[in-house]
C-alpha cells in the first residue's frame, strides 16, 4: 500500500490504480458529474479509464456547483 | 435508457440530476433559499465544490439545475448557467471576460439595451467597444489587437435584421486568439448548433422562445469548452488549472455568484416546461413569419419587407446555410410615414402591440418610438434605425387569422 492525497486527505492505496477505479474505490457521489484534478492538471473524461494514479499524488473531484456546469 | 437523438426526445426526457424521491414526472419547484448538511464536514466539502450537492439558491438550486442540464443535452455545451435575464447572461460574460483597458468588437447592430450596455454602461468602468460592420472581414481585423479580449455579435441583428457569416467570423476571432460570444437568442438551439459555426460562449434570452410563450424572464450562458482560455488576459492564470473549465470556473466561483443575478426556481420551472415545446412552436412561428413575409410584399401599401428567410434578401444564402428554413419568427416592414406607421398599429386587433419577441402572441412595435426612444434621430440612422419600420414577431396563431388582422388594419 502507498499514500496518495484524496481531495486534501492523506489515503491509502494500491498504487498504481487507474482513475476510474480511483473514483469507484472512493464512491464518488454522481461520478458522470465530477472533474477530476491530478497534481493540479484537469483530467479530461476520455482519459478517466486510462489515467494512472500513482504514490504521493493528488487527487481532487471537482463538482463546478449549479447544474450543467459540471463536466 | 434508449439514447434520445432528436432535439424534442432530449429535452423532453432528460434526466434529473438526483432521482426524485416521488419519481415525479418534472422537476419539482425548489422554492428554498438554504440547503441542510448531515455534519462541518459535508459543508466544508461542499463549499470546496467537492460534493455535488447546493447550498444556496443565489448560487445553485435543484430546479434551476434541471433547467440547465436541459440546455447541456441539446447543445452539447461543455456547461450551462441560467440566470435572471438574457441582459444578465450578457453583462456576466462581459465583466468575466473584460477590464479596465481591454476592448470589445461588436456590430453597433445590436438590441438596444445590449447597445447601451455596451456604449456606456461599461465604457465607464474602462473598457472600450470597438464598433465595426461584422460583415466586413478587414473592418473587424483592423480594429482588433492585444487588447481585445471578446467579439460580440447577434446571429440575426434585431432590429436591422442583419445576418453575419459566423463560420467566417469565428475563424478570424480564433486567428487572433479571441473568444467569439454570440446572442443567438432569435435562432434558438433547435435550428442553430452554435458549436458546429465556432461560437465559444453563446447567450441566450430565455424570455423569448424558451419560456413557453413569454412566461418569464431569463437567460442563459452556454459555454462550449472550444476556446484556449490560456489565451485569455483574466483567464489564463486559471487556465493552468481548470483547462477548458477556466471560464465556468471563473463564471460560477466568482462573476455570477457576486453579482447575483440568479433565475428563480419558479421561472426555472415554467422554461423547462417551455423547452418540451419549442421546436413545436418555434418552427410553427417561423412558417408562419415566411408567409407573413410574402404576404406583406404582396400589399400595396407596404414598401419594403425585411425577413432573411426571403429569397430577396441579400442574407438569404448565410440565413439558410446557418438556421436552415427556419431564420427567425420576427420580420420588420416600412411604411412611407411615421403616422402610417402608428395608425396601422393602432387598428390591429389580434397582433398585439407589445415589446418582446416570441411570444405565442405576435406582437407589433415602432422600434424607432420605443426601444430607441432614448436617441435622438441622428443616432437612431446611424444605428439603421428607421422611423418608417416596423417589427413583426410572429406567434403562432393560424396565419390566415393574422393576415386578416393585418388586411383590416390597413382599409381606409
Amino acid at each position: 500500500m502507498s499514500k496518495i492525497q484524496v481531495n486534501g486527505i492523506e489515503q491509502e492505496a494500491e498504487t498504481p490504480i487507474v482513475l476510474i477505479d480511483l473514483i469507484r474505490l472512493n464512491k464518488v457521489e454522481q461520478p458522470e458529474m465530477v472533474s477530476v484534478q491530478v497534481n493540479g492538471e484537469f483530467v479530461i473524461r476520455e482519459d478517466f479509464s486510462t489515467k494512472q494514479i500513482v504514490e504521493g499524488d493528488e487527487v481532487d473531484f471537482l463538482y463546478f456547483i449549479g447544474g450543467g456546469s459540471r463536466c | 435508457m434508449l439514447k434520445a437523438n432528436g432535439f424534442s426526445t432530449k429535452v423532453i426526457h432528460a434526466p434529473f440530476a438526483k432521482d426524485d424521491v416521488n419519481r415525479a414526472l418534472h422537476q419539482p419547484i425548489y422554492s428554498n433559499s438554504a440547503f441542510d448538511f448531515e455534519s462541518a464536514e459535508q459543508m466544508e466539502l461542499a463549499f470546496q465544490g467537492r460534493l455535488p450537492v447546493h447550498a444556496y439558491s443565489r448560487i445553485s438550486n435543484p430546479t434551476v439545475e434541471n433547467l440547465e442540464l436541459k440546455i447541456k443535452l441539446i447543445t452539447g455545451a461543455l456547461n450551462v448557467t441560467a440566470l435572471s435575464s438574457g441582459m444578465a447572461a450578457i453583462s456576466n460574460v462581459i465583466l468575466l471576460l473584460a477590464s479596465s483597458g481591454t476592448n470589445i468588437i461588436a456590430s453597433k447592430h445590436l438590441f438596444g439595451n445590449t447597445f447601451v450596455f455596451f456604449e456606456s454602461t461599461i465604457r465607464e468602468f474602462g473598457i472600450e467597444t470597438r464598433f465595426c460592420d461584422l460583415t466586413n472581414n478587414d473592418d473587424v481585423q483592423a480594429n482588433i489587437d492585444s487588447k481585445t479580449v471578446a467579439i460580440f455579435v447577434e446571429t440575426i441583428t434585431n432590429p436591422q435584421l442583419e445576418v453575419v457569416d459566423l463560420d467566417d467570423l469565428s475563424k478570424l476571432a480564433h486567428k487572433n486568439n479571441v473568444p467569439l460570444i454570440a446572442d443567438s437568442t432569435l435562432t434558438p438551439p433547435n435550428v442553430f448548433d452554435a458549436k458546429k459555426f465556432g461560437v465559444d460562449i453563446e447567450v441566450i434570452s430565455s424570455t423569448k422562445a424558451f419560456s413557453g410563450g413569454a412566461t418569464s424572464i431569463g437567460g442563459i450562458i452556454v459555454d462550449y469548452g472550444t476556446f484556449d482560455w490560456s489565451k485569455s488576459p483574466k483567464l489564463a492564470p486559471l487556465a493552468k488549472r481548470f483547462g477548458p473549465f477556466a471560464f465556468n470556473y471563473k463564471l460560477r466561483r466568482e462573476i455570477f455568484r457576486n453579482l447575483g443575478a440568479c433565475l428563480s426556481p419558479f421561472a426555472a420551472y415554467l422554461q423547462s416546461l417551455g423547452l418540451e415545446t419549442l421546436e413545436l412552436r418555434f418552427e410553427k412561428a417561423a412558417n408562419n413569419c415566411r408567409q407573413m413575409a410574402i404576404f406583406l410584399e404582396s400589399l400595396p401599401q407596404v414598401k419594403s419587407v425585411n425577413y432573411p428567410g426571403t429569397i430577396g434578401s441579400k442574407f438569404y444564402e448565410i440565413s439558410e446555410r446557418q438556421f436552415g428554413n427556419f431564420p427567425g419568427a420576427m420580420l420588420t416592414f416600412d411604411f412611407a410615414t411615421r403616422d402610417e406607421c402608428f395608425a396601422f398599429i393602432n387598428k390591429l386587433e389580434l397582433i398585439k402591440r407589445a415589446t418582446n419577441v416570441y411570444d405565442n402572441k405576435s406582437l407589433i412595435i415602432h422600434p424607432a418610438s420605443t426601444i430607441y426612444c432614448d436617441f435622438d434621430k441622428e443616432k437612431r440612422e446611424s444605428l439603421h434605425v428607421s422611423d418608417l419600420t416596423i417589427r413583426l414577431s410572429l406567434g403562432i396563431e393560424d396565419i390566415e387569422d393574422l393576415k386578416n388582422d393585418i388586411l383590416q388594419a390597413l382599409k381606409e
